[in-house]
């Protein structure tokens, strides 16, 4: 596959006012970093990292081209986004040794209806979206995909089951005993509304502070009553 | 009704709501979420609320995730009562939401059923959200 272009440029200004002028020019800040290099200041076009990232996944490793001629493969390992409108605000980028096994959390997509939902009349959950795996940084997948048909009630899929399916190249890291999707049994609604609202509201326990525990239990008691002052 | 088992004190100041929350905006445990857009007081009684309605709405098909909890108390002073005199008696719980804020998450159902489920949700709470799930996000 052939690994996508994005071009950065190096920032020579530092701190947030510089970082604020970058995002108002179009651009966003970023950092690299790794593989024995410096660290360098960029900025770059977000468009491009997203349609990138969107096309190949959120590991893609692409080709970063700097103004002065210079071209390395790197991916991104942070982002940072703007909590209501959801804008990147920053990106950290890391160069990548190709002949070097590294750690990437790769997203785990379960497929289709599980036998223990549609026929059990269980509640199918995803436990674990990522896992981390071990790998070339050339046998990264884009997604581990585990088909959950014959899952019954109660059942799991666990990470030592994916390695069938991610093969040889890569190595899953973590508790190979540890859940990634489980059909369970769906809980019963708690108690309504309507009934809830009927109690009375009850003042919870103040801590009181620098007492040993029978004067806490006291001091709970007193802090139920209105303090009076004079 | 979610109300905290101990506090450090009985009546708390009023505080300032500016900012953007920027922990707790990201979708965590489901597949749908429902993001608050405007900053506010989301009192329990809401809270249950938009549980109830949603829990309703999906019937036994889901699962919801609550991401807010009421931990600031709220005092009253009683109709027709000069002022002064001290603070109020405490009267409930609300939960401080900034912008961005996820309020609650859910999976184990179509995208269809979890919009209507989270607009029942919306009537019942005191500020603008907007409905978020993964595949909508900026990166996968």
């Amino acid at each position: 596959m052939e690994r996508p272009t994005i071009d950065g440029e190096i920032r020579n200004e530092r701190g947030k006012n510089a970082a604020r002028r970058a995002r108002a020019a179009g651009r966003v800040p970023g950092v690299l970093y790794g593989a024995g290099g410096g660290t360098l200041a960029l900025s770059l076009d977000p468009r491009q990292l997203i349609a990138a990232l969107r096309t190949h996944g959120h590991n893609t490793i692409f080709d970063l081209r700097l103004k002065d001629g210079d071209s390395s493969p790197a991916m991104m390992v942070e982002s940072q986004f703007e909590p209501v409108k959801g804008k990147l605000l920053h990106v950290d980028l890391k160069r990548i040794a190709m002949d070097r096994r590294l750690r990437v959390s790769v997203p785990v997509i379960v497929a289709g209806d599980a036998k223990g939902v549609k026929t059990q009349g269980g509640l199918m959950e995803v436990v674990l979206r990522e896992v981390e795996l071990e790998c070339l940084p050339s046998d990264i997948p884009d997604q581990i995909t585990v088909a959950v048909d014959d899952l019954e009630l109660n059942q799991a899929v666990r990470i030592s089951d994916l390695q069938n399916i991610i093969g040889e190249k890569a190595q899953l890291v973590g508790d190979p005993q540890a859940v990634v999707c489980h059909v369970v049994t769906p809980k019963a609604e708690i108690a309504a509304a309507t009934e809830i609202v009927a109690e009375a509201p009850v003042e919870p326990e103040v801590i009181k502070k620098g007492k040993g525990a029978e004067e806490g239990a006291e001091a709970a008691e007193a802090g139920e009553k209105p303090e009076k002052k004079k | 009704m979610l109300m905290p088992k101990k506090v450090k004190h009985r009546k708390q100041h009023r505080g300032r709501r500016n900012g953007k929350a920027w922990r707790g905006s990201e979708l965590k445990f489901g597949e749908f979420g429902l993001k608050v857009l405007e900053p506010a007081w989301i009192t329990d009684r809401q809270i249950e609320a938009s549980r109830v309605a949603m829990t309703r709405s999906i019937k036994r098909g889901g699962k919801i995730w609550i991401r807010l909890f009421p931990d600031k108390p709220i005092t009253k002073k009683p109709a027709e009562t000069r002022m002064g005199k001290g603070k109020g008696a405490p009267e409930g719980w609300v939960a401080v939401v900034r912008p961005g804020k996820i309020l609650f998450e859910m999976e184990g159902v179509s995208e269809e059923i979890a919009r209507q489920a989270m607009a029942l949700a919306q009537h019942k709470l005191p500020a603008k959200t907007k409905f978020v799930s993964r595949a909508g996000a900026m990166l996968p």
